[in-house]
């Protein structure tokens, strides 16, 4: 019997979960071919980076280390994108945040007890006024935050390494282009991961909870998915818009604090590692779903941490952006594909 | 029928039809549009094609020239097998369409647009030139135009006719309308009958596609009906009957019934008024004049019908009327105190319910699930929400409480409300709308895209709510079905109310008068505007 496939509005769950992981095998695929073309042994390669990962506690306190940051940056941008936001400036955000904490922990005397959470607000605060002129822009003058959260992340970026190598720039000598270290730091919880890990994870679901389970989650998942239903159902859009925007930025900020005050200790150019460019990807695994963010943090980390894995065996560290973006690829391929269903033709009479 | 029919010059035997579709097929993303159809459109006659909305009429009529290409089937045109790649190609071959958008240049003259896009059109020549062509094509084809105005200057039924002439102009022998009637008021719908009569009996063929049987018996020849994406039958026209044409289009027989009449326990009408404007002006989008000094009073307990062509207002008023959208001048109260400045949700929580003109845009959100779309009227009281909590499942409770009110099946509550049929979206919504409706309803355009088993439905759900005492606003482009249910009907045009008529009192022609803008002297108006 002849058959065609057929495009449906709703993929099919259980097609969508299996073209995922597809989408991961062959991206691991093409990109072993590629080492194996290039003389390297991709089953060895892969067998190495599977024992440096999962084999011994150093590569798991290491995954958890790039997981921490991954997940908030994810979660920066999900939380956005619940409101039909796309904020592309969790990076600069996370700059921001950064800053903010360094400044905190740099140049205010006290007690850690008491400075550590003064950073960690001080963290989210910055992250949130990196996004607040931009947000009442597009609020007030429909001003597309899509470019303006973007623009603003050079501006973070550069701020960064202004600092550092500048006004903050270590006295005592012993970085070079960075700041001092920062006394107050994020207490351990296991090996080198700090607190910051089972912090992130609550803040997703706290995120995950108020958005199913209170009156304010049910009016911006409305809201985002059309704002002029919410209009109709007298609800009001824009004051939703700036306070997920504003949390979405806070987020991203606390994100850049964790990172400076857990992994870092000094603020220096590039002590984002792309976080904040990784979130969107984050987000974009996790279909927008703030716990999906979980698991596509997860995979983000792991595959970073093979990066540096590789690297140590002297590939470049292109192949693992090469393997991400092959991920997303495939990914955005098997969510297309799974809209479609195979059904018989209809024989003519 | 009447004597036109007589004056047809029948073509001589062993003529090949114009047009003839042979098992034409057409898919679209989830949706069957056209499946195996046979049709023949004759030179000589005027050929309609009848079906509900969805049926496939425009889909097939697309595909004839060259705006889709059919999946499979064929499309033969005077005896040889043809594919059009593009419209450019079908008009090559004498196949032209008038949309029901039209696809005019607003800034440009009646004489550029008929010469626009086209290789007759001289490569240099004077504006004047133009329009001394456009005027002799215009007698020619004795279509009235005037060839120097702007197109925004002109009337739907003029600019229709610039639609025509600019198709006739290319030589078309196959003219193709696409409810061409919906735009019109009655007497301009005459004019174009008139003058396509007289193209057919040149030998040329018409294809009207239309869903409203009384014209389709009075203009066509023959029929054919398209019933969910297949051919049903072509008739005769003589041998059909209104009654037998509406089976064929729903598959099975309708009753069209006068709902006006209440039941013995019912209330009536009450002279308290619970809604009303009073001189009410506001703006469109873009910043226009929508609505200028509007005055109505909807009473509890009546159906309040508006009638006019679709865009005079009507989506602004149903907006004014719910809090959705400000005014710029007027008042508005709602049960004795000032609404003027109430937003949505404050018109809400009085008891106004809104079945929006366009569900999908602003009556739902389309990807979010049935449950978050069924409770966007409750979500704020128990049980769905206690204090600032949401309760999900509670939430899942009172959608399947609606659904089943709405009798609509839903396999999966989880699932995106755009899953579920248009209808079933649209009875969804009245149900949901019905429930906080306590006081008001206002539906606007509520059978768009419904079949008509629907539509009954429908109608039926706002007889109920006018016996329990809430005042009803019933905003439609359907005629017949604004008599068969309205107290009262007023009629919009260019955003003002131009009259208000009694329901019982009142046929079609008047209020047709009426759309068009023209005040009339003898029409029984109850309280004159202006």
């Amino acid at each position: 019997m002849a058959v065609r496939f057929q495009y449906f509005p709703s993929p099919q769950p259980a097609v969508a979960l299996l073209a995922r992981g597809l989408a991961i095998v062959l991206a691991l695929v093409c990109a072993g071919l590629v080492l194996g073309a290039s003389g390297a042994s991709p089953i060895m390669l892969g067998l190495r980076v599977i024992q440096s990962t999962f084999g011994s506690s150093f590569g798991l306190q290491d995954v958890g280390l790039l997981v921490t940051p991954l997940i908030l940056t994810g979660l920066s941008v999900a939380v956005a994108l619940k409101i039909g936001a796309w904020n592309i400036g969790a990076e600069g955000q996370f700059y921001a945040g950064a800053f903010a904490a360094t400044g905190i922990g740099l140049f205010i005397p006290g007690p850690t007890v008491v400075i550590l959470p003064l950073m960690f607000v001080g963290g989210a605060l910055g992250g949130l006024v990196w996004i607040l002129i931009l947000t009442l822009a597009r609020a007030y003058a429909g001003v597309s935050e899509l470019i303006t959260t973007l623009l603003l992340n050079f501006v973070g970026i550069l701020l960064a390494y202004y600092v550092s190598t500048g006004p903050w720039l270590d006295p005592g000598g012993h970085a070079l282009g960075a700041t001092a270290r920062v006394r107050h730091s994020v207490p351990e919880i296991w090996g080198d991961v700090h607190w910051g890990f089972p912090l992130a994870i609550l803040l997703t679901l706290l995120v995950a909870g108020a958005l199913n389970f209170t009156r304010w989650g049910y009016e911006v998942r409305l809201a985002g998915s059309n704002a002029q239903a919410a209009l109709y159902a007298g609800i009001p859009f824009r004051r939703h818009l700036i306070t997920v925007m504003l949390l979405s930025g806070s987020i991203a900020g606390i994100a850049g604090m964790l990172e400076l005050a857990g992994t870092v200790h000094r603020l220096q150019g590039g002590i984002s590692n792309n976080f904040g460019y990784l979130g969107i990807m984050v987000a974009v695994l996790a279909r927008g779903s703030a716990l999906g963010v979980l698991a596509g943090a997860a995979l983000m980390a792991v595959i970073l941490n093979s990066g540096i894995i590789l690297q140590t065996q002297g590939l470049n560290t292109s192949t693992v952006l090469a393997i991400t973006g092959l991920i997303l690829f495939f990914t955005a391929i098997g969510d297309e594909l799974a809209h479609y269903r195979i059904v018989p033709v209809e024989s003519k009479k | 029928m009447s004597a036109l029919h007589e004056t047809v010059a029948r073509p001589p035997p062993g003529t090949p039809p114009i047009v003839l579709f042979k098992g034409i097929c057409k898919y679209f993303p989830g949706v069957i549009a056209n499946q195996g159809i046979d049709l023949e459109v004759r030179s000589g006659e005027i050929h309609a094609l009848l079906g509900e909305n969805g049926a496939g009429k425009s889909t097939l009529m697309n595909i004839l020239t060259g705006i889709y290409q059919p999946d499979a089937g064929e499309i033969i045109v005077d005896g040889y097998a043809k594919t059009f790649a593009s419209p450019v190609d079908a008009i090559a071959a004498g196949i032209g369409m008038v949309h029901q958008h039209f696809k005019l240049v607003h800034a440009f003259t009646v004489a550029e647009n008929i010469h626009l896009g086209w290789p007759q059109t001289p490569v240099r020549i004077s504006a004047k030139a133009l329009e001394a062509r456009t005027a002799e094509l215009a007698a020619a084809l004795n279509l009235a135009v005037k060839p120097d105005a702007r197109v925004e200057d002109l009337s739907t039924g003029e600019q229709q006719r610039v639609e025509i002439l600019r198709v006739l102009a290319r030589q078309a022998r196959l003219l193709i309308l696409d409810e061409p009637t919906a735009v019109l008021t009655p007497s301009e719908a005459r004019e174009l009958f008139k003058a396509l009569r007289e193209f057919v009996s040149r030998g040329n063929a018409v294809v009207f596609i239309s869903h409203k049987l009384d014209e389709v018996m009075e203009i066509s020849d023959r029929i054919s009906v398209l019933r969910g994406g297949r051919k049903v039958a072509t008739e005769e026209t003589c041998d059909c009957s209104q009654k037998s044409l509406a089976k064929m289009m729903v598959g099975h027989e309708i009753v069209l019934n006068d709902l006006r009449g209440r039941a013995a326990g019912a209330t009536s009408v009450s002279p308290e008024t619970v809604l009303s404007l009073r001189e009410v002006s506001t703006h469109d989008d873009l910043g226009n004049v929508a609505l200028s000094g509007v005055s109505l009073d909807i009473r509890a307990g009546e159906i309040l019908g508006i009638a006019g062509v679709a865009g005079n207002g009507q989506k602004e008023l149903s907006q004014v009327m719910t809090g959705m959208r400000p005014v710029t001048s007027g008042r508005i109260e709602v049960g004795g105190a000032s609404f003027t400045a109430a937003d949505a949700e404050q018109f809400a929580a009085f008891g106004v319910g809104h079945i929006p003109e366009d569900r999908l845009h602003s009556g739902l959100a389309p990807a979010l699930s049935v449950t978050d779309n069924a409770v966007m009227r409750e979500y704020k009281k128990a049980p769905v929400s206690i204090g600032n909590w949401f309760r999900p499942r509670a939430a899942t409770a009172l959608a399947e409480t609606i659904a089943a009110a709405a009798s609509v099946a839903v396999p999966d509550f989880a699932m995106p409300v755009r899953n579920l049929s248009g209808g079933n979206q649209q009875r969804l919504v009245a149900r949901r709308e019905m429930r906080i409706a306590g006081k008001v309803l206002i539906a606007a355009y509520p059978s768009r895209g419904l079949d008509v088993g629907a539509i009954n439905t429908m109608m039926r759900y706002f007889v109920e709510l006018r016996d329990a005492g809430v005042g009803v606003v019933l905003i439609s482009e359907e005629l017949e079905e604004l008599l068969n249910l309205s107290d009262r009907v007023a009629v919009m045009f260019h955003g003002k109310i131009m009259g208000i008529v009694d329901g019982t009192s009142t046929d079609i022609e008047e209020i047709g008068l009426l759309m068009g803008g023209r005040q009339t002297t003898n029409a029984p108006l109850q309280s004159a505007v202006h």
